[in-house]
C-alpha cells in the first residue's frame, strides 16, 4: 500500500529540500507520496520542475504561512 | 534523449565559487544529467583531509553568510550529488604532483574518483557542455 512521508525541510537553503526530497524518493516504492515543507523560496519551482525533468508526478503545491508544500509521488 | 553530460572545470578557491559548483554538479547530477567535475588550482585546497567546514576555506560576504547561518558544507553537497546521481570528481595531477598528495590520503575521503590530467579532461568534455567556475 503507497504511503506518504512528510519531510519537515523548513529553515534549509536551497538545493537542500530538492536533494531531502530526492534522497526520500530513492528510499520509497514507486506510488509512494512525499510531503516537502520548505521555506527556501525556490522549491515551490524548483521541485515541480525537477519532477517534470525525470519523471515523477507532483499531487499539490500549497503555500503556507511562510513555506510551501509540495507532494510528489514516485512515478518510477 | 538523454542530456548533454556536464563538465565543470573548478579552479577558484573562493568559498562561493566553490558552493557555486557544489550546487550546480549535485543538481545536474540528481536531475538525470552526468556531471564530471575537474578540481584543480586553489580549488583543490579546501578539499584537504581533515579541514574541518570552518577552516577550509576563504572567501568573501557570503562567506561570511555561509558560515553564519550554517549552509550546508560544499563537500556534503558534492557527496551527495555523487551518491544520489551520476556524478564523477577528479583532481588535477599537476596540483597533487606540486603538493606531494595522493587522492586517497590527502584528499576528503570518498570523493574523488582519482587524479587527471587537463588533456584527457578536455578530449571527455568534447561530448558535453563545459562551464569554468
Amino acid at each position: 500500500m503507497a504511503e506518504r512521508q512528510k519531510i519537515d525541510a523548513r529553515g534549509a537553503f536551497c538545493p537542500g529540500p530538492l536533494m531531502e526530497l530526492i534522497a526520500a524518493l530513492k528510499l520509497g516504492a514507486v506510488g509512494d507520496e512525499v510531503d516537502v515543507w520548505s521555506s527556501d523560496k525556490g522549491s515551490a519551482a524548483d521541485i515541480p520542475a525537477w519532477c517534470a525533468k525525470v519523471g515523477h508526478a507532483v499531487v499539490e503545491t500549497s503555500e503556507h504561512d511562510g513555506y510551501w508544500s509540495v507532494v510528489v509521488r514516485k512515478a518510477k | 534523449m538523454s542530456a548533454k553530460p556536464l563538465y565543470i572545470m573548478l579552479c577558484s578557491g573562493e568559498h562561493e565559487k566553490i558552493q557555486l559548483a557544489a550546487m550546480v554538479s549535485s543538481v545536474a547530477a540528481v536531475s538525470d544529467r552526468p556531471v564530471e567535475v575537474f578540481v584543480t588550482m586553489n580549488a583543490l585546497l579546501p578539499f584537504e583531509r581533515g579541514k574541518s567546514p570552518e577552516e577550509r576555506y576563504q572567501g568573501g560576504h557570503f562567506h561570511e553568510l555561509f558560515v553564519t547561518k550554517k549552509v550546508p558544507d560544499a563537500i556534503e553537497l558534492f557527496s551527495q550529488g555523487k551518491m544520489l546521481g551520476d556524478m564523477k570528481m577528479w583532481a588535477c595531477s599537476l596540483v597533487l604532483d606540486l603538493k606531494h598528495w595522493e587522492c586517497d590520503t590527502h584528499l576528503a575521503e570518498d570523493l574523488f574518483d582519482g587524479p587527471m590530467g587537463l588533456a584527457k579532461f578536455l578530449a571527455d568534455a568534447e561530448n558535453g557542455e563545459m562551464i569554468t567556475i
